[in-house]
């Protein structure tokens, strides 16, 4: 080989060539196509883990907003129906057994009447007890 | 674009970066994993996995540092890996007939032969100082990049270049020898 002695500190071109030449392949276009077809799954699988990643990254966010929200809608009904309850909120409901009606409907008023009392009176004393 | 800006789009998936890196290193990545396994298939088997550990581990490069190394160790490593599987499956010797099917030296040419007689001396080297005189003679790379590559110190690529480079002038210088006397 060349005159280079084996201890120099730069590569020896003789055998740098004979080392390339006899190691080289012509078709590295080609190899690299296929390096990227093989590549392209790892790329895909790197898509759906950054989905992944992104979703689960807003899940925590957006469970806290949606509390949120639902809390806001909860305390925004619950002001609505104060405002109508002042006025005459459960009577507008139709509440059969509503207090007022109870007292009118007690045992002794039913037992007191001279006629038979109806089966819906009957009942709304006894849910009453 | 230098390939540590490739290799930082490649890690955010953009495949022509990546494409591009695959591009700048294939000739070096086919010769060194061909120069661990002698196959020349088997080799490109290895690079290419070597390729794609880079592609999946691309946020372990340290962009301060060439990117060269650091896929060649990759590689070297894929390389060195299905060596060892290979000779566990070849427990059981070579059939002869696998060395009648080569062609005889009346039937190839001088150059082919020659690049036979380097493949060969190669094999008989260590692995640590086939991969050292490579990257050291073939590719240009410093003592210090090899170390990387290599895993040990920069004295010991020295000593692995040097016994290598030895080797290798004593078995082509016998060929020439026997080339001039013909």
């Amino acid at each position: 080989m060349s005159d280079t002695s084996p201890f120099d500190h730069r590569p020896d071109p003789e055998l740098g060539r004979a080392l390339e030449d006899a190691l080289s392949a012509s078709d590295d276009e080609r190899f690299a196509r296929q390096v990227m077809t093989a590549a392209d799954s790892v790329f895909g699988a790197g898509a759906s883990e950054l989905w992944w990643q992104e979703l689960t990254a807003w899940a925590r966010p957006g469970l806290v907003a949606a509390m949120l929200l639902i809390a806001a809608g909860a305390f925004w009904m619950g002001t609505q129906m104060g405002q109508r309850g002042n006025g005459n909120g459960t009577s507008a409901l139709g509440d059969p057994l509503s207090a007022a009606d109870s007292e009118q409907l007690g045992v002794p008023v039913l037992l007191a009447g001279g006629e038979a009392p109806s089966v819906d009176a009957v009942m709304a004393v006894a849910l009453e007890y | 674009m230098k390939d540590a800006e490739l290799a930082a789009l490649a890690q955010a998936g953009d495949r022509d970066a990546f494409g591009e890196l695959v591009r700048r290193h294939a000739a070096q990545a086919r010769r060194l994993a061909r120069a661990i396994l002698g196959d020349p298939d088997e080799a490109d088997d290895a690079a290419q996995d070597g390729f794609l550990a880079a592609l999946r581990h691309v946020g372990r490069y340290d962009p301060a540092r060439p990117f060269g190394p650091w896929l060649q160790r990759i590689v070297a490593n894929a390389a060195s890996d299905r060596r060892r599987r290979r000779k566990v499956r070849r427990a059981e010797p070579v059939s002869p007939t696998m060395h009648d099917a080569a062609p005889g030296p009346d039937t190839i040419t001088d150059r082919s032969r020659f690049r036979q007689v380097v493949l060969a001396a190669l094999e008989k080297l260590p692995e640590r100082q086939r991969i050292a005189t490579v990257l050291f003679d073939v590719e240009g790379y410093s003592h210090k990049e090899i170390s990387e590559v290599l895993g040990v110190p920069i004295g010991t690529v020295r000593s692995d270049v040097f016994h290598a480079r030895r080797t290798l002038r004593t078995e082509l210088d016998a060929w020439k020898d026997w080339r001039e006397s013909e």
